[in-house]
């Protein structure tokens, strides 16, 4: 599903966020990658979703090389991809269903079927109650569980989760696992980036860790 | 590995073209609704600048309105070398009217001629005692359709003119025409400058309007990116605001300045010399309103085109 070769990632010429990085990561795999503050896991991440290019090496996703891909074919590969992202990028002068909604008004779908997908994704993260809500209305776990709902209404291929349970309580560190694990269930490829080593030990998952840019090392909690 | 392309991902549900327009226009008006401080300034702003350029608009207009008024001035008259009898005065006015320029012709008897340079010399009457009706001779005074109204068409009309065998002697004030339309190519050449710059500023005011509305934005079209959305899904909505505040902005503008004007020229006359209405004062042709407001769509239109080009492209 997703395969790195020799990545790297230069930026400003000098500073390397990611050093010469291969990796496989086998479609419906759940993997968290692991690593301090600067490691370069944010860095992979955006490399996934295209939102910056590698500075060398290959990067494939669903048999497509993603360097090779035009302007005008990169929404194409994005509308297969979820993103949680760090800061959530909610907007804050719409509701709850509207954030929500954008993921699925891109694929052009009908008024309809866009409420119908809505309402079933944000009853699944518990947040029926708060759909009119603006962002600033709701808690931190809220607006992160928001953020979920926007990336998995449209049953991405792939889920690419940046620090998904950063400064969130214990409770709301499992339910946004749990979530995770039931769209991993029903066939998502998912990519967790945290440096929260005891919750990726406590989830029985394959682990990556980044250390300074490289891949150090990786385990099969599962096996 | 070959290189496959990513096409347009299959999803059922997916709206038809007409549901889409819909899409796009629904979601501008609630992009308008919930960034509606923003947009409420940049109506603001495109209504003061339209405000300016129809103004300007009112004052040319009434100005080219004078100057058709003083044109009428422009004519023809037309002495013989001999009185022409009832017979002899159609026929030649029919040559005359077959002239391409004429307008109209009218008669001066001698008695006629007589009684206006009595009428000039108002006061002094008494030194006309004496002087038989006769001696004023009877002419056509001749007005010219509009195009001739210049020294060139003036003088090309006069030409033909004297080729008329009973026709002796024409005058039409050579200097006043010269110096009419002097006075107005001059107006004209100053109205295109001043009205030139007053649009490029405008546009310039318009389109860093719209520019700064969406770069208050620029969160929403990252995101959108982010989530898949295509350059034209991103746009649309834009242009459509773009050209809605365009129109609000141009149809505000013309709205304020009737009510300007209506007030001026009803209530003008109270507290000036003269009334504005009698002096033939008039609003902004119909055309010229129509001009204003696709003006205003399309500069909506294009600053917010030039501003996303910009913006989407960098991004």
């Amino acid at each position: 599903m997703i395969q790195l070769h020799n990545v790297s990632v230069t930026y400003q010429q000098h500073i390397c966020a990611l050093n010469d990085v291969s990796l496989m990561i086998p479609r419906g795999d759940f993997v968290f990658l692991t690593g301090a503050s600067g490691a370069g896991k944010s860095t992979l991440l955006k490399l996934l979703y295209a939102a910056i290019t590698p500075s060398h090496g290959q990067i494939i996703i669903d048999n497509q090389n993603v360097s090779r891909l035009t302007r005008s074919e990169l929404p194409y590969l994005r509308q297969t991809i979820g993103v949680v992202f760090q800061d959530f990028r909610l907007l804050p002068n719409r509701t709850v269903r509207e954030n929500v909604a954008i993921t699925l008004e891109v694929l052009g779908l009908g008024r309809k079927e866009i409420g119908e997908r809505v309402n079933k994704i944000l009853t699944q993260v518990g947040l029926e109650e708060r759909m009119q809500a603006t962002p600033c209305q709701l808690s931190g776990g809220e607006q992160q569980r928001v953020a979920l709902a926007r990336a998995l209404v449209n049953e991405p291929k792939i889920l690419l989760a940046d620090e998904p349970t950063g400064n969130l309580d214990d409770e709301n560190k499992s339910l946004i696992l749990e979530i995770l694990g039931e769209a991993n269930c029903r066939g998502t490829t998912i990519v967790v980036a945290s440096h929260d080593l005891r919750l990726v030990a406590s989830s029985n998952r394959r682990s990556m860790m980044l250390d300074r840019g490289e891949l150090r090392e990786a385990h099969d909690e599962s096996r | 590995m070959s290189h496959v392309k990513f096409k347009r991902r299959h999803v059922p549900g997916r709206a038809g073209i007409l549901a889409l327009t819909g899409y796009f226009f629904r979601r501008s008006l609630l992009n308008i609704r919930q960034n509606l401080v923003i947009n409420i300034l940049a109506v603001i702003t495109i209504t003061l600048s339209f405000l300016i350029i129809s103004l300007f608009l009112l004052v040319f207009v009434n100005l080219e309105g004078a100057g058709e008024i003083w044109s009428e001035k422009v004519q023809v008259t037309v002495y013989f070398d001999r009185e022409l009898n009832d017979k002899e005065f159609a026929a030649l006015k029919n040559v005359i009217m077959t002239l391409d320029g004429t307008d109209s012709i009218s008669y001066v008897s001698k008695g006629e001629a007589l009684k206006r340079f009595s009428a000039r010399l108002k006061g002094q009457e008494s030194l006309l005692n004496g002087v038989p009706q006769e001696v004023l001779p009877s002419s056509l005074e001749i007005r010219l359709k509009q195009p001739f109204r210049t020294s060139g068409g003036v003088e090309a009309y006069v030409t033909r003119l004297k080729k008329i065998p009973t026709i002796v002697e024409v005058q039409y004030g050579e200097e006043w025409v010269r110096r009419f339309n002097t006075f107005m190519n001059f107006m004209r050449f100053a109205g295109a400058l001043l009205g030139g710059f007053i649009a490029l500023a405008v546009l310039f005011i318009i389109s860093n309007t719209i520019k700064i509305t969406i770069y208050s934005r620029r969160e929403e079209v990252e995101l959108l990116e982010l989530v898949g959305a295509t350059r034209f899904f991103i746009r649309i909505p834009f242009l459509i605001e773009g050209m809605l505040q365009g129109l609000c902005g141009a149809l505000l503008a013309l709205l304020i300045l009737a009510g300007v004007s209506w007030a001026f020229l009803n209530h003008a006359g109270d507290f000036l010399l003269f009334n504005p209405q009698q002096a033939g004062l008039v609003f902004i042709p119909v055309t010229f309103c129509a001009a204003l407001v696709g003006g205003g769509i399309l500069v909506g239109f294009i600053g917010s085109l030039t501003s996303l080009h910009r913006f989407v492209e960098q991004s």
